[in-house]
């Protein structure tokens, strides 16, 4: 009861391990819940896996029928007194088992792709990480120094923000059509609406980031005889280093949003042409793999992202 | 507590110097003014119209002067020092550092800030370096804040960060890192408020001696009226609504101060003087008076606690 009434304590500190528990929990849950559904029989299996046709003329091993179907046609049997068909409950095609996400895991890097010149699964992926990465440079290139400097002089942030404003509010695919006149069928539009979907949203936040600094520091230097001109590079930009940091590692993750929706525009390509490739020969397990394979990615980027920040950022207070 | 309006001042008069301190006072003011206002007034464009923040301060501040400035919330006391400190413009008159006037912030006027504004992503060293570092070259700077950190006694904390020191420890080296610039005046804002009476008390000592023996004037704003009494040579006393002076006062305490004197009778005899001009019934006040609480019993009656 004790231990109970601890875990509803409104921000109630967790001890390490408690910390490393929980975390493993969050991911233990859904794995949990999907291989209750995957492998215990009566929680939902809608479907029926032949495994003998029987007197049923249209039934073939290894058929997927609907629970509903495969009663009535058993009864028709009966009825007839023909052989009776056999099967087991199964759940849909498009939910496979986490065994079966698993194993394509492994074999969908080592199954060789159906046309002898289309791409490996990890060349597919690289092409996808690319895309990303150039995507996100360019967007950063311009809107990290944009972001800083309408956030330090109200004269650049008034000029450009409402605009922005109003751009971000235009879906980055709709952009699609007119980045593939422009750039052509290949990367080039792919890059472009990542970009899009990317700058307009990076100018205001970090604009909004560096607007927090305490304006007592640049008053502080100022006292202490910093020009104006250097207020920027002394103070702005060293005193909200870890912030805009803390920013870059949001918006790369919605960065990678926009990529299936990038990787359509035009020639489809990388993860998402391996996807759409996939599921149209039905190869759910390598969906859900490849899906997946997006999520580590990410998740692991963004963890060697916060762990570089604690060696980039000694001073940064901890827990923050 | 006794109302000092109500009953006649026990001791001396606040006026009455010692021969020692009136000596003190001619030394003090046949020395060069470093800072000087004339007239000096602020007015804001607010909603509801122009609201006079502060007007006609006119005020000389001669070399190695401890000036304490208090007055009651709204007084402009704030205002005062950051227009001193060129972080604020003024609406009127001048402020003049060695007869010529201020425009703008300036090395030659040392700040330090009630909040903590240490650079939090520079070490202790190179907060004290911040400012010699453009002009001396980071050697001679590091040299230099090197020499600072051992006479404020932080030496050992030169690689520390400051999320990483005390209140107190923080304060230190904000006042090393404003004086290293070897500015004319000093101008404090409060820099003791958000600390605890102990170490405020260590803190005040610790600034005279920093005081006695560098060449530094000093404008300190508190509203703390036994620091302003401990630390001064002369307190400003400011009122407010409109801001104004209200009297600028000679404290009859001699020097070298110590934590002793806090119950001297010159001591009290000023304290008294503050006490009268900065607790007089003002508008702000009747609106507190407004709320009168009307409390009944709600316990047992057999359960007292006097």
């Amino acid at each position: 009861m004790y231990a109970i009434s601890r875990w509803f304590g409104v921000r109630a500190p967790l001890s390490a391990r408690e910390r490393l528990v929980l975390g493993i929990g969050a991911f233990a849950l859904p794995l949990l819940f999907w291989s209750l559904v995957s492998y215990v029989p009566f929680l939902w299996h809608p479907m029926v896996r032949i495994s003998e046709p029987g007197g049923v003329d249209y039934f073939q091993p290894d058929m997927l029928v609907e629970a509903g179907v495969f009663a009535a046609e058993t009864g028709n049997m009966r009825q007839q007194n023909l052989a009776l068909p056999a099967g087991v409950p199964a759940n849909p095609v498009y939910l496979p088992a986490p065994h079966e996400v698993l194993r394509a895991f492994y074999t969908a890097f080592t199954t060789r792709p159906p046309q002898r010149d289309a791409p490996w699964l990890h060349e597919s992926l690289l092409h996808s990480i690319r895309i990303i990465f150039w995507g996100f440079v360019i967007s950063s290139l311009i809107g990290v120094p944009l972001g800083v400097l309408c956030g330090t002089y109200n004269v650049i942030g008034r000029l450009n923000e409402p605009f922005i404003e109003f751009f971000r509010y235009l879906p980055a695919p709709a952009f699609g059509a007119l980045a593939v006149a422009i750039l052509g069928i290949y990367d080039g539009p792919k890059i472009a609406i990542i970009v899009i979907g990317t700058l307009f949203q990076q100018v205001l936040i970090i604009a909004n980031t560096t607007r927090k600094l305490d304006f007592a520091l640049l008053e502080a230097a100022m006292t202490l005889g910093t020009s104006r001109l250097r207020l920027l590079t002394r103070v702005v930009i060293p005193g909200t280093l870890p912030d805009l940091y803390r920013d870059q590692r949001i918006l790369l993750g919605w960065a990678w949003t926009y990529l299936i929706v990038a990787e359509l525009i035009g020639t489809s390509s990388g993860i998402t042409w391996f996807i759409t490739q996939q599921a149209r020969y039905q190869h759910f397990d390598n969906v859900y793999a490849a899906i997946l394979m997006i999520g580590f990615i990410g998740l692991g980027t963004d963890l060697i992202l916060a762990r570089l920040a604690r060696v980039f950022f000694p001073w940064d207070r901890p827990g923050r | 507590m006794m109302d000092p309006l109500a009953s006649p001042p026990a001791g001396p008069d606040y006026r009455t110097q010692s021969p020692a301190v009136r000596e003190r006072f001619d030394r003090l003011k046949a020395r060069e003014v470093i800072l000087e206002t004339r007239e000096l007034g602020k007015t804001f464009i607010a909603a509801q119209g122009e609201v006079v923040a502060l007007r006609g301060v006119n005020l000389r501040v001669h070399r190695r002067e401890f000036l304490c400035v208090i007055g009651p919330s709204g007084c402009g006391k704030s205002t005062l020092i950051r227009m001193l400190a060129g972080l604020e413009t003024h609406t009127a008159g001048d402020v003049l550092l060695d007869g010529k006037p201020v425009n703008g912030p300036g090395r030659d006027r040392g700040m330090v800030f009630q909040g903590y504004t240490l650079f939090p992503w520079l070490t202790v060293k190179r907060n004290v370096m911040f400012g010699p570092e453009t002009t001396l070259g980071r050697s001679a700077a590091e040299r230099l804040a090197g020499t600072w950190l051992d006479l404020i006694g932080m030496g050992k904390f030169a690689n520390a960060y400051p999320h990483q020191l005390s209140g107190g420890m923080k304060q230190r080296v904000a006042i090393a890192r404003a004086l290293i610039n070897q500015p004319r005046i000093l101008l404090m804002d409060e820099p003791f408020g958000a600390l605890d009476a102990q170490t405020r008390a260590k803190m005040q000592m610790h600034l005279l001696d920093i005081w006695k023996n560098v060449d530094i004037t000093v404008i300190f704003i508190t509203h703390d009226l036994d620091e302003a009494i401990f630390l001064a040579d002369r307190v400003l006393v400011l009122k407010a609504h409109p801001g104004e002076v209200q009297e600028l006062i000679e404290v009859p305490v001699p020097r070298p101060r110590s934590p002793d004197q806090l119950t001297s009778p010159e001591f009290l005899a000023v304290r008294r003087r503050l006490d009268s001009l900065i607790h007089q019934p003002t508008a702000e006040d009747g609106e507190d008076d407004a709320i009168k609480p009307q409390l009944i019993r709600l316990t047992n009656v057999a359960d007292n606690v006097e």
